[in-house]
């Protein structure tokens, strides 16, 4: 290993010419760029950042670089991804599943990692499938680095998932053949659905209340209630955004606790930005259908949606739910929404600090800023315009694509 | 009546009778993009009997025509979609060999796509049948308006489609055996009908009567003698009058003689091989366009070679996975195609995300240039379509199809504002309701007031109506 470092400081000092196999190894770097968009609303204009060890050790204006590219963001993240997840990650004993971790059903040599990667998405929150009311705690990863999950963990255990609609309940059906049908002890309607979660949370917070001995799952809908994480839960149609609403403010009421709610693909988020104020919640969108119609729900998404709850101040993160198809990717989802009429800035936080924000990151990653992580992309353009894309990538401080390769 | 049917329709946005004039209008636009030279900023557009009669900035309109002001607007010429198959009911036959087909009798003008493609810009569209297929049946050039086939009419035999790539049901052998077979068989009944006609026979002219074909006119009783660069000819084939010969292979015919173009589709490089091999051999390589799968890029070289023009798939970045390291190579398709000199258009899979305007701006975000992305999607697929002089740049003596923009072509956030056809403005993004409703989530009148839609629940899966555009069967399955 010192012998390695010495090599690559040595290398940056005398700025000989330098192969692609120690540029992989290195972790020192100055980057150059026309435009060097910061964080949402600060753009330094000719200027250069410094990495060094992993971190950003200098942002300003003028200084040469290694590289030279016309604009640099923060890497992307993105808080709602499903990687490598099958049936076979969901556990279906019971429907609430507080204390599961999706973290233990990942797969670090996926080849989609590269992909998220390459399209410049450097820390996603990976969550639970729908199957599940309660799906389990998320995690949140850097999407490279060591072939090792805990090694990529940014924040463990960030936000308990769940679903609300037709998808916890698709395939469930009523009482016939064996008694000991697995299928019909879960919910089969959307009544049942919320139901449960109601249920679950009534037990737990009213256990708590009468002293009686708690179980792990329990405590796990507590620390929910006492906002120790955020909830996430993913509502698709109008009807299944206003349940979560209204969930979380009976659970006020009642005075079990102040949940943080994030509403997770939420399509027809933008019918009703009220009920979202109403309870302080934020916001994912899922990827932007060419059609309009998306989800288990085929929900409506406007194509304004995300400039219309940015106008109603609800925190947004655009996301990419983790498509795999090119066009679904996080950066074409900043363009579709500016299409929509989202301003540059707030496209940019969509994807990069507000998302860092309702997943607790923002201290490291979100945004270019002395201290914070050296993940950076590198744009050959205006970032998320039709005509530009990400051409490098920097993953705490490493070159991971190399825009010198751009042929 | 035609404003009844399309106002029944709720077409409200294909108001022609209210916008359309007679083919003559004079556009002033704050910049006009003519893809033939630079740019004109504040310049005219004057359009007379349809046709483009001046471009410039200093034109003088006629007194007595009608003058779109668009001075706020960029002036582009209307994309052109080289092949595809949407805007078809079912664009699949199961016949295998079936060129007496044609897809006039398959379009459907109120599809949903055709609406679509005018708030896209695309003004000129190839339609062939699907990729599923052994030869295919003749596909037609259109414009997406019009309340009939005829209407829409840019050019009726836009050539026959073929498929190098297995039909559904068929391996590759048995596919490219089928393919060579029914050239050997179009010999073979050529080879019959001279003999019979030698010895006397008449029973290609009593089919031709049970038909109920014409055999009196001059040009069916005028002897079809064999043109072309075909491998094989037949002997004597000047004694058989035209109209004798069976309409089931006279298409076939018209294309071993290169009378027709051939869109020849191949799903995998490998298919690339057969396909030429057939055209050449059967005389039709020159007037042979390739529809690829994003993977035949392995075959550039084979396909430069050969000369051949090439429309693209939609998916323009091919994706592979290396099997042994799991690292994944992206190949940028229309790279390699310009690096090995091949001409190729891009082709759309939806109208929005992967639109024509949306694979050109992709073209130029991967390096390429903004000219040559552009020209993919305007004037080289007009030359491959053999359209040139009409279609896919704003010159004097083309059609008159201007779309006019609220910015840069490629800008995400630029929108077609209006759409003129042979002089016609046959969209207004201002009356489009449902553009309205997909931008902006506003409810068209008359329809369900927002948060109440409900998924459709459909009984039967025959009745179910989609708006999804039809699946290729062939293309794209890598």
């Amino acid at each position: 290993m010192i012998p390695t470092l010495l090599l690559t400081l040595a290398t940056a000092a005398n700025l000989a010419p330098v192969t692609g196999t120690q540029d992989d190894e290195r972790t020192r770097w100055s980057i150059h760029a026309e435009k060097i968009y910061a964080a949402p609303g600060e753009l330094i204009e000719n200027g250069s950042v410094r990495v060094d060890a992993g971190k950003i050790t200098r942002l300003g204006s003028g200084g040469g670089g290694d590289i030279s590219v016309y604009a640099i963001t923060a890497g992307l993240v993105d808080a709602s991804v499903r990687i490598h997840e099958d049936r076979l990650s969901v556990e279906e004993s019971s429907e609430i599943q507080p204390a599961l971790r999706v973290a233990d059903t990942l797969d670090p040599f996926s080849h989609l990692w590269q992909r998220q990667l390459r399209s410049g998405v450097t820390t996603v929150m990976v969550s639970p499938l729908d199957r599940n009311v309660v799906g389990g705690l998320s995690v949140v990863l850097k999407t490279g680095g060591p072939e090792n999950i805990a090694a990529r963990t940014v924040a463990v255990d960030a936000a308990l998932c769940g679903a609300i609609g037709s998808s916890p309940s698709r395939g469930n059906h009523a009482v016939y053949g064996l008694p000991t049908d697995f299928f019909s002890r879960r919910p089969t309607t959307r009544m049942g659905v919320e139901w449960e979660w109601r249920r679950a949370f009534y037990d737990a917070a009213l256990a708590q209340r009468h002293g009686a001995e708690l179980d792990e799952d329990a405590r796990g809908l507590l620390q929910v209630l006492a906002g120790v994480r955020p909830l996430f839960i993913q509502a698709w149609a109008t009807q299944d955004i206003r349940t979560a609403a209204f969930f979380v403010e009976e659970m006020a009421r009642e005075d079990f606790g102040q949940i943080r709610l994030i509403v997770d693909a939420a399509a027809e988020a933008w019918k009703e930005p009220a009920f979202l104020v109403r309870t302080g919640a934020g916001v994912v969108l899922p990827p932007f259908p060419h059609n309009g119609r998306s989800g288990p729900d085929r929900a409506f998404t406007a194509w304004s949606s995300a400039a219309q709850l940015h106008a109603a101040g609800i925190p947004l993160a655009l996301s990419s739910h983790g498509a795999q198809s090119p066009a679904d990717r996080l950066d074409r989802q900043a363009g579709y929404a500016m299409r929509g009429g989202l301003p540059f800035d707030a496209a940019l936080a969509a994807v990069t600090l507000t998302p860092a924000r309702m997943l607790g990151v923002d201290e490291s990653v979100g945004s270019i800023a002395v201290g914070k992580d050296a993940d950076l992309v590198l744009w050959n353009g205006e970032p998320f315009a039709a005509t530009s894309r990400a051409v490098g990538v920097l993953l705490e401080g490493r070159l991971i694509v190399d825009p010198r390769e751009e042929n | 009546m035609r404003s009844t049917i399309q106002s029944a329709l709720a077409l409200t946005l294909l108001a022609a009778p209210l916008l359309a004039g007679d083919g003559r209008l004079a556009i002033r636009a704050g910049k006009i993009i003519t893809q033939a030279g630079e740019a004109i900023i504040d310049g005219t557009i004057v359009i007379e009997n349809g046709r483009i009669t001046a471009v410039g900035a200093e034109v003088e309109v006629p007194w007595d025509v009608e003058v779109l002001d668009a001075t706020h607007l960029t002036a582009f010429p209307g994309f052109v979609e080289a092949h595809g198959n949407r805007g078809m009911d079912r664009p699949n036959e199961n016949i295998d060999v079936a060129p007496f087909l044609n897809i006039r009798d398959s379009i459907d003008p109120v599809n949903f796509y055709f609406e679509d493609s005018l708030r896209w810009g695309v003004t000129t569209i190839n339609v062939q049948q699907g990729a599923s297929c052994v030869i295919g049946g003749q596909g037609m050039v259109v414009k997406p308006f019009g309340m009939t086939v005829e209407e829409m009419l840019v050019r009726p035999a836009s050539g026959i489609k073929l498929s190098a790539s297995p039909k559904s049901g068929k391996s590759r052998a048995t596919q490219a055996q089928a393919l060579r077979k029914a050239f050997t068989e179009l010999e073979h009944y050529l080879a019959g009908l001279v003999q019979k006609q030698k010895d006397g026979d008449d029973s290609a002219r009593r089919e031709a009567l049970y038909q109920g074909r014409d055999l009196d006119s001059e040009e069916a009783r005028e002897g079809r003698a064999q043109a072309g660069s075909a491998a094989w000819t037949v002997a004597d084939l000047e004694l058989i009058p035209r109209g004798e010969i069976d309409e089931k292979q006279a298409p076939l015919l018209d294309l071993v003689e290169g009378r027709i173009p051939a869109w020849f589709y191949c799903g995998a490089p490998m298919d690339v091989r057969v396909a030429l091999e057939v055209a050449r051999k059967n005389g039709f390589l020159a007037q042979t366009t390739l529809v690829l799968a994003s993977s035949c890029w392995k075959a550039a070289d084979e396909i430069a070679e050969a000369g051949v023009p090439v429309v693209l798939s939609a998916a323009l970045m091919h994706i592979e996975r290396d099997p042994v390291t799991g690292e994944e190579i992206e190949t940028f398709v229309p790279k390699v195609f310009k690096e090995k000199g091949v001409r190729y258009a891009l082709a759309s899979s939806n109208q929005s995300t992967q639109s024509l305007w949306f694979q050109a701006a992709s073209c130029v975000a991967q390096g390429m240039s903004r000219a040559e992305a552009l020209a993919a999607v305007t004037t080289v697929p007009a030359d491959i379509l053999g359209l040139g002089k009409r279609v896919g740049s704003l010159e004097k003596g083309k059609d008159g199809n201007v779309l006019l923009l609220s910015g840069d072509p490629l800008s995400v956030t630029s929108f077609v504002e209006y759409v003129v056809l042979e002089g016609s403005t046959v969209y207004d993004r201002s009356k489009d309701v449902r553009m309205r409703h997909l931008l902006e989530g506003e409810t068209p009148e008359g329809t369900a007031p927002a948060g109440s839609e409900e998924p459709k629940v459909h009984e039967h899966e025959d009745e179910v109506v989609t708006e999804e555009e039809p699946v290729d069967a062939g293309e794209d399955k890598e």
